[in-house]
């Protein structure tokens, strides 16, 4: 199973646990109808289109309404806290909640009580809790942009409103040296996807592939596109690519669908999500023999 | 050992509201729990200690929801910080200019907008909660007309929303109208 938990903006939603189903922008999850739009919406929405490639089952999501004030927030970590060991997913996405630290370190010990741990991937201020709360290493993935990549790089900073100066006003071309700090700190999960105007994949401190075409400057300012690559990641890792392929593939076909949605600022994600299909059938197959080649030359060496 | 920070009562928030005298201490921490904003009174450290040597510990996330309710509520306070590293928001703005639009970015908020109409074309980056909720209400929305998130928003990145949003106004009224 693939679990993806997160918050919705709306203040009725009671938690909502239930298969997902797309329906043009609007995403259904047991009854409750929620607008494909920036956050987890976005993320279980791309999530949905990856897995119906795939053949898969529809991911199982676990949805809340918050508007900040972090109510259906607790919920959703207490339910997790209560409720991960017996729900034995094999991948586990953690979304947009309100960062609580100690509460997310329940969450982490919980899914270790599983009989086998999760697949934990965590992105937004999941991630942003698990760094603050210490225990990034515990998770397999996160996927920061490059505000959030100089977060992780910042050992005393708890949330990315408090990095300092001078890490956020980091280029891509620093990178690198943001990711070797990241890890060295201890902030930063096994692998991370790293989104930008270049995209990188690191695992254990080594980036091991940087993409950057097809270069579409207005995927940056479209609120959900980087939750896409966190749900297309979690949807690949559960359909069976080992988490670098997966990542790999992710980051190209978030590109490659801005592309064909003749992205502009003004573009909705539910836009970009939709031509996901049309970009899978076109390159996933290349895609993945290309990831799977490389993989197989890091292995050799 | 009441007052002692750590772990063992199992909040940690990682901010400290710190206050003149202890009555407004104690009043903070009663009007954060009737309004259900988690928070324990502890010593501050010495190098952060300013006023009385009585504080609230926060989630520091929730600075803005806090800062808000001690204010409507008349509770002095001297300020709310870090327990750790930089004590000072992220000031930093970055604008992109992509002909039609702009992209204002404060921290790890983006927001776009179209230069002629000031209309909201979208909000990216962020992770709390409150954000995809002001993103729905501002889209679609003239910056003039938009609800400030600073006043809709309880977490540190509706605050980075806020420096964006209040870049993105004077830009589009200084030169783009």
């Amino acid at each position: 199973m693939l679990l993806i938990c997160g918050t919705a903006p709306r203040k009725d939603l009671p938690l909502t646990q239930g298969e997902a189903s797309l329906h043009g922008d609007t995403l259904r999850i047991n009854g409750a109808a929620i607008p494909c739009t920036q956050g987890t919406a976005a993320l279980v929405s791309a999530a949905c289109k990856t897995l119906e490639y795939l053949e898969q089952p529809s991911p199982r999501v676990l949805l809340v309404g918050d508007d900040g004030t972090g109510k259906g927030s607790r919920l959703l970590y207490e339910h997790l806290i209560g409720n991960l060991p017996r729900l034995a997913p094999r991948v586990v996405v953690l979304h947009y909640m309100l960062p609580v630290m100690g509460l997310m370190r329940k969450v982490s010990e919980s899914a270790s009580k599983a009989a086998r741990r999760p697949f934990m991937i965590a992105d937004a201020a999941a991630m942003y809790a698990a760094k603050a709360a210490g225990i990034a290493r515990d998770f397999d993935l996160f996927t920061p942009d490059l505000s959030e990549l100089a977060f992780l790089a910042d050992p005393q900073a708890t949330h990315p409103a408090y990095v300092s100066r001078h890490l956020f006003e980091s280029d891509s071309t620093r990178i690198p040296e943001l990711v070797a700090a990241a890890y060295a700190n201890g902030s930063a999960a096994r692998t991370l996807v790293v989104k930008g105007a270049t995209d990188h994949v690191a695992q254990n401190g080594r980036i091991l592939d940087t993409v950057s075409e097809p270069n579409v400057p207005a995927l940056e300012a479209i609120g959900g596109t980087g939750d896409t690559i966190s749900g297309m990641v979690g949807a690949f890792v559960h359909g069976g690519f080992d988490e670098v392929t997966a990542a790999r593939v992710a980051i190209r076909a978030n590109r490659m669908a801005g592309l064909y949605a003749g992205a502009t600022p003004a573009t909705r994600i539910w836009q970009v999500i939709e031509v996901l299909p049309r970009v899978f059938a076109d390159h996933l197959d290349d895609w993945a023999r290309q990831a799977g080649d490389a993989s197989m030359e890091r292995s050799a060496s | 050992m009441f007052f002692k920070s750590g772990k063992k009562n199992g909040f940690e928030g990682g901010g400290l509201v710190l206050f003149e005298n202890v009555e407004e201490a104690m009043s903070g921490e009663r009007s954060l729990k009737a309004d259900g904003i988690e928070n324990r009174l502890v010593a501050p450290p010495p190098e952060l200690r300013r006023g009385c040597d009585l504080a609230l510990e926060i989630n520091l996330v929730e600075k803005p929801a806090v800062e808000r309710m001690l204010r409507s509520r008349q509770v002095h306070f001297i300020d709310i910080l870090p327990m750790k590293g930089d004590a000072e928001l992220l000031q930093v703005v970055q604008v992109t200019d992509f002909g039609e639009a702009v992209m204002v970015k404060a921290g790890n908020m983006k927001l776009t907008f179209d230069k002629a109409t000031g209309v909201v074309l979208n909000i990216s980056g962020g992770g709390c909660p409150d954000i995809p909720y002001l993103h729905a209400e501002m889209l679609a929305k003239p910056l003039d007309r938009a609800p400030r998130p600073k006043e809709m928003g309880h977490t540190l990145c509706s605050l980075m929303l806020d420096r964006a949003y209040v870049q993105s106004l004077e830009i589009w009224k200084n030169g783009s109208r």
